[in-house]
This record gives C-alpha cells, sequence and structure tokens, in this order.
C-alpha cells in the first residue's frame, strides 16, 4: 500500500464513519495534542478527562490554567469542559467573575495560536442555570465545534449560541460523548 | 379487560413518582390521608412508611422504616455511616424527647489534628475527603433506640427494614437530580474504588437518570441489622471493617469508638410563637434553639401586617438572621463541652431587646465582623410522620456532605460520614476538635403543638446552616400567613449570615428585589427553586377536616404519601 494515501484514507475513513453514527461532525478538525481546561471550575471536567482517557487522546489537563501556560503547552487543540459549579470555584477559590475572565483569556490565546477549540457540556440539565449559564454564554460562541448532553440543550441554547457557525453534536449520556470526540481529532 | 385495569392502576401509581423526579415539578408533592402520612425527600421512602403505618406500626416504626430506606434510596445524604437528630411525641406524652445520634469526634481525635498549607487550607482537604473526615456513626444506634423505646412493638424489627432490604436488593431507578449530586461529587466517588462501584458505571462515569442502581452488600449490611440489632455494626465484624477502612484512608476511627458509641436522649430546647409550642433540638445542635430565638423576634412584630414577600418581609427575616447567626457563632457548641446560656438565648425578653436593635428603614451593617464557625454542608435529609392519633416525629440524618468522605466500606455497601468538618479545624474555638465531642450542627427537627395542645406540625429540612432559617420561614407561612402546607414549603425563601449578602430565592418578586438595595442590602439571586435553601418535608394535622395533609420539597426528590 502506497503510504502517501493513508492520511487520506484515514480521514476518509473517520469522515464517512462520523456521518454513518448520525454525528453533525462529518470530518476530523482538530489536531493533536490537546489540552483540557474548565470553564466553570465544576467536576465536569473530571469526566470529561475520562472519556478523553479511554479515546487514547493525547493531552494535557489543568482546570485552572492560565493563558500563558496554555501557549506553552505545545498543544494544538483546546477542549473545555463548561458548567459552572458553586462547590468547585469555593474549591479553587475564585469567583464566578474571576473565572470567566481567565476562561476568555484562554480562549483568546488558543485562538491566537490558531488552535482548535472543542467545547463539551456533560452536566445536563443539573449544569445550567444562573451560574452555568454565563460560562455557557462566554465559550461555547468560541468553539469550533461543541458536545452537548441532550438534557443541557432543552431549550436549543447551545443551537441559538452557535447560529451555525460551528457543529454542534447531541448525545444522551455522557458516555456517549467520546466517540463524537474521538471523531473530531485527526489521526 | 382485567389486564387494562391493572395497566391504568400502575401508571395511576407511577405517575406522580415519575413526575417527582423532575426537579422543581410541582405536581404530587403533597398527600393527605386520615390514619397517617408520611413525607420523605423519596417518593418510595414515604411510601415504605405508609405501608408500615398500614401493617399496623404507629408514626415512629413508619419513620424508623422511613429512615432505614432513605439510607437506601438516598444515600448520598444518609445512612448507616452517619448520623441525625430526632424529635419524637407520642399523644400520650407530656413532654418530646430528642434523640440525638450525632457523630462522634474518635477517641485519638485532637483538636490540632488537621494541619495547614500556606494559604490556611486544611492539607488534603482531610476535613471532607478520607478516613480522617469521619466521625463515630450513630445512624444504627439512634434510629433502633426510637424503634425499640417508641415503637407500637406490633412491627419487628426485621418486618420494618424489609422494605430497605427490597430496595437494595432490585434496585431503584437514579433521578435526574440524583444523577446531578454523582455528577456534582464525580472527583470524591473516583477516589474510592468501592464507591466507585456503585455509583459509576462501567466506563466510569456518572450513573445517568434512569439507570438502576443496586447495592446488594448494603443489603446484606441491613439484614444482619435485621438479626443482631445495632450489635451487627457497632461489635463484631463490621465493626473490625469500618475500623479497617477508615484508618487506611488515613482516619482514627477504632473498634473502641463503636463499641463505646452512645446517643443522647434529650429534653427539648422549648419555646412559642402566637401561642403555637415550638419544640424542638437542643446542642450539639444549635438549630431549635435558634429556631425558637429567631422565632421569638419576629413575634414582636405584626407579620400579617407586614405581609408575605413585601420589601420589609425580606428585610426583617435578613436583619432577624444577622442577629442570631451573630449569637451562633459566640456561644454555640456541644453542650458536653462548654457552657452554652441556652436560657438566655430561647428568652423572650432577650429576643424583645434584640429586636430593638433592628430597623425598618436601613440594613445593619455586619453585626460581627465575621462568623468564624464552619457550617455544615446542605446535603442531608429530613423526613416527617404523624398518624391518626396525634404521634408525632421529625427526623433530620446526614452524612454531611453529599457521598460523605467517599469512603465506602467494601462489601458492606454504606458510605462513612465526613462529619468531622463541622468542627472547626483550629484549636481555639468553642467548636474545635475534642476526643468525644459531638460537632455542632443547625439540625432541627421540630415539633409544633397548637394554641390547644394538640398535634399541629412536625417539619425538618436538610441544608445547613439553612436548616432554622428555612423551618422557621415554613412555620411562620402557615402561622402568620395561613399558608396551605405545599405552599408554606415552597414559598420563596431567604438567607443571611451574621454578615454578608442576603440570599434570596429567584422567585421572590422583581418589585421586592429592587426595594432591597436602597434598604441597604446587597443580594445574591438564587437559582428559582434552590437546593441551596433545603429541601423541608412536614405533615400537619387539619382539625377542621381530620385529616392529615404531608407536603414535601420540589426543591429535591420530595414526596409524601398518606393512607
Amino acid at each position: 500500500m502506497n503510504l502517501r494515501f493513508l492520511p487520506t484514507a484515514l480521514f476518509l475513513g473517520a469522515a464517512i464513519t462520523a456521518a454513518a453514527q448520525g454525528y453533525n461532525l462529518k470530518a476530523p478538525f482538530a489536531s493533536k495534542p490537546a489540552f483540557l481546561t474548565s470553564v466553570g471550575q465544576s467536576a465536569d471536567t473530571e469526566m470529561v478527562k475520562v472519556l478523553m482517557d479511554r479515546a487514547k487522546l493525547p493531552f494535557k489537563a489543568d482546570g485552572k490554567v492560565k493563558p500563558a501556560d496554555l501557549a506553552a503547552s505545545g498543544a494544538r487543540t483546546l477542549v473545555l469542559a463548561i458548567g459552572g459549579s458553586s462547590k468547585g470555584l469555593g474549591a479553587a477559590g475564585v469567583s464566578a467573575d474571576a473565572e470567566l475572565e481567565r476562561a476568555k483569556a484562554v480562549i483568546a490565546v488558543a485562538r491566537k495560536q490558531g488552535m482548535k477549540i472543542i467545547g463539551l457540556h456533560v452536566g445536563g440539565d443539573g449544569r445550567r442555570g444562573e451560574l452555568s449559564d454565563k460560562f455557557i454564554v462566554a465559550a461555547v460562541p468560541q468553539c469550533d465545534y461543541v458536545i452537548v448532553v441532550a438534557s443541557g440543550n432543552k431549550d436549543n441554547l447551545f443551537n441559538k449560541l452557535l447560529a451555525g457557525k460551528a457543529t454542534l453534536d447531541t448525545v444522551d449520556k455522557i458516555t456517549k460523548a467520546g466517540e463524537p470526540l474521538a471523531k473530531a481529532f485527526i489521526n | 379487560m382485567k389486564r387494562t385495569l391493572t395497566l391504568v392502576a400502575l401508571l395511576a401509581c407511577a405517575t406522580p413518582l415519575l413526575l417527582a423526579q423532575t426537579p422543581a415539578n410541582l405536581y404530587g408533592r403533597s398527600a393527605t390521608g386520615t390514619h397517617g402520612v408520611v413525607a420523605a425527600a423519596k417518593p418510595d421512602a414515604s411510601q415504605v412508611g405508609v405501608n408500615i403505618l398500614k401493617a399496623g406500626g404507629n408514626a415512629v416504626d413508619a419513620a424508623i422504616a422511613t429512615g432505614f430506606a432513605l439510607g437506601v434510596l438516598e444515600p448520598n445524604a444518609t445512612g448507616i455511616g452517619g448520623g441525625g437528630f430526632m424529635i419524637v411525641r407520642l399523644a400520650n406524652m407530656k413532654e418530646a424527647v430528642v434523640i440525638d445520634f450525632r457523630e462522634i469526634a474518635p477517641k485519638a481525635s485532637t483538636p490540632d489534628m488537621y494541619k495547614f498549607d500556606e494559604k490556611g487550607n486544611v492539607i488534603g482537604n482531610a476535613t471532607n475527603v478520607g478516613g480522617l473526615a469521619s466521625g463515630t456513626p450513630g445512624e444504627v444506634a439512634g434510629l433502633l433506640y426510637a424503634f425499640e423505646h417508641y415503637g407500637s412493638g406490633k412491627i419487628s424489627r426485621a418486618q420494618m427494614l424489609q422494605p430497605a432490604i427490597d430496595w437494595a436488593t432490585k434496585g431503584y431507578k437514579c433521578t435526574a437530580n440524583m444523577s446531578s449530586y454523582i455528577k456534582d461529587h464525580f472527583d470524591t466517588i473516583k477516589k474510592f474504588p468501592a464507591c466507585a462501584a456503585i455509583y459509576l458505571n462501567k466506563d466510569g462515569l456518572p450513573i445517568e437518570p434512569g439507570e438502576i442502581i443496586k447495592n446488594p452488600d448494603l443489603a446484606r449490611t441491613l439484614k444482619l441489622v435485621a438479626q443482631k440489632g445495632r450489635a451487627a455494626i457497632y461489635t463484631g465484624d463490621i465493626a473490625k471493617e469500618i475500623a479497617a477502612e477508615v484508618q487506611k484512608e488515613g482516619g482514627l476511627i477504632t473498634v473502641e469508638d463503636l463499641a463505646n458509641y452512645k446517643i443522647e436522649v434529650r429534653k427539648p430546647v422549648m419555646g412559642t410563637y402566637r401561642g403555637y409550642t415550638i419544640m424542638s433540638v437542643p446542642p450539639a445542635s444549635s438549630g431549635g434553639t435558634h429556631l425558637v430565638e429567631l422565632l421569638n423576634i419576629l413575634e414582636n412584630y405584626d407579620m400579617k401586617a407586614i405581609g408575605f414577600g413585601t420589601p420589609a418581609h425580606a428585610h426583617l427575616w435578613s436583619e432577624s438572621l444577622k442577629l442570631v447567626f451573630a449569637d451562633r457563632a459566640k456561644y454555640m457548641a456541644d453542650t458536653a463541652f462548654v457552657k452554652v446560656p441556652l436560657a438566655g438565648l430561647t428568652s423572650k425578653p432577650y429576643a424583645k431587646m434584640l429586636s430593638t436593635k433592628i430597623s425598618m428603614d436601613k440594613s445593619m451593617a455586619s453585626v460581627t465582623a465575621g462568623d468564624p464557625s464552619k457550617y455544615e454542608s446542605g446535603s442531608t435529609t429530613s423526613f416527617s410522620v404523624m398518624d391518626s392519633k396525634g404521634n408525632m416525629v421529625a427526623v433530620t440524618k446526614t452524612i454531611n456532605d453529599f457521598f460523605g468522605s467517599g469512603v465506602l466500606i467494601p462489601g458492606r455497601g454504606f458510605i462513612m460520614n465526613n462529619e468531622m468538618d463541622d468542627f472547626v479545624a483550629r484549636p481555639g474555638s468553642a467548636n474545635s476538635v475534642q476526643a468525644g465531642k459531638r460537632p455542632l450542627s443547625s439540625i432541627s427537627p421540630t415539633l409544633v403543638l397548637d394554641p390547644q395542645g394538640r398535634s399541629f406540625l412536625t417539619v425538618g429540612s436538610p441544608g445547613g446552616p439553612r436548616i432554622w432559617p428555612t423551618v422557621a420561614q415554613i412555620i411562620s407561612n402557615v402561622i402568620d400567613y395561613g399558608m396551605p402546607l405545599q405552599d408554606a414549603i415552597d414559598a420563596p425563601r431567604y438567607f443571611q449570615m451574621a454578615s454578608g449578602n442576603l440570599n434570596v430565592e429567584g422567585r421572590v418578586s422583581l418589585n421586592t428585589f429592587n426595594k432591597l438595595g436602597p434598604l441597604g442590602h446587597t443580594m445574591t439571586t438564587r437559582d428559582d427553586w434552590d437546593l441551596y435553601f433545603g429541601g423541608a418535608q412536614a405533615v400537619m394535622f387539619d382539625y377542621k377536616t381530620k385529616t392529615l395533609v404531608g407536603a414535601a420539597d420540589p426543591r429535591r426528590d420530595g414526596q409524601a404519601a398518606g393512607f
């Protein structure tokens, strides 16, 4: 087999598989390695970490990463675990406003460095409400691809925020978010 | 035809249960009955209690069966590894009795047992997570004491425990609320493989709504309790396993701590509110004392004229709470170790004096520079039972935070508490750690008699320091505003500590909210139906209709049942 065509073959294979699974994302677009951080300091970051480990994605994780540290990380894709938690913010010793500023700054650095940004909202309707929505509204429009657990998008907030400018996939359980996440990455 | 009717009947029974799983769903929370009503944070647990009443048990039998069932159905909040407080008044008793089955600091505990980092945080979050967070549990000792001393004698221990055993064996559907609690505490649960094995799925991720949670290990443990009573937990193999696992995770509990665990039977804190008698829990809970103090302050005001939900109403609650919380920080602790001026705190003249500090035109600045006490989490459960004879029980019990310390005893199915976090982690406070001491609590299961001295209301709530303010607001809603019990529980709540923001539930009127700022308040707006403010369950006797009315909190999965 001519190895020159291997990346193309893998790309097409992944795209066809994704289409067959019924995802809106039709082709991988994100480069490795990734960097996982939190937007809102919820425990959802730990769940996304489990999903990324299971998908064998190469990544670093720091829920409180600073913009400069992200810039120096060598990551090519930023993965955001979106959703606010009073408990998590308290444990991290930061206010919601400070967390929002950090998240915006991290996203800005990722954009400046040409990283792709993938957002995950895996907390369902329990991770909605005034606090979480602040983070969702700030982060989701900045993403190239978003995966949401369906019960967190009953009001189609994610569709409205993306307004068709980026791809949105919906899964019914956290466990199922791993597959489209893995498929977003170029092998 | 018969099959169709059966199906319709099953659907009719199931609908309220399913609806109750939706947060803030207001349907089917209340229930009425002429024989007895149970109001618990899980519909299936309420039904367990009702079935015990139907089998001839009294309110205490029903409450204890409900309590054990909650340990299975709401294991995030309560269970064998925890403790709590209960208040019981049988119709033939002159005075209610309080059973204090709060956890106790192990014998090896010392005031300086926790270490701090340079930022002043407890190293390793050791007051919250892991073995060092656990006090010696009192749940089984307390529940069985009440069952043996105040039960009807018509229900055997095995009969009382069988519903809990059945639920642990066959499992139950994870509700949306339960799933969100697992997600919120994912990092704690996944640290402990035995806990993760029950509350995470095969992929190591949280159990989702609708999936089944089974706990056969807990079923076997409960069977042993049925056979051996409290000895099953406090001596023998399980005691050894508790000590071994807690110590493996860095904790101090020994088999001697377990063997020496003692409940305390106490006299209730007593007060009155507009002719109604209030009976609640004395220290080691601060709750009852401050509930009475708070109601005593409010009694100096014409609440009807002030009106429910008005700016003056919110302002008065805020100012009164500031004053009471200032006292809490200064005086409260376990009375076995510290002298607490209980008579003064609950006296009407003292409350009258405090009320003179309140201006209805201007919010007070912080009553103290800051409140040094630590306060327990809102991750508790409370339930109420009343039967047609007027026997009343209110129980509030907990493993402290949801999923407690995270340490689940392998092969036994129950989670150990993290109640040590309710102590002040440094030496020098009235509520500092001390061997054998009970950590300060706000738990306030409360009974109310009407002005004729008849059984009227049982009420309690989880919610950490919001517990007694929530209980007081429900009592005021019923007595001052004549609200039906479910409305009294549903009504939007306020919470204010000695300093800091006034917390208002999102459904507080916009006009009221806008007028609080000019009075000097800074508000934190919580969700419309926010668990932060507790999850109260209550039962009331309506003497006009000779009906018992139960009501449960839509902020959690509460639902009453009656017959």
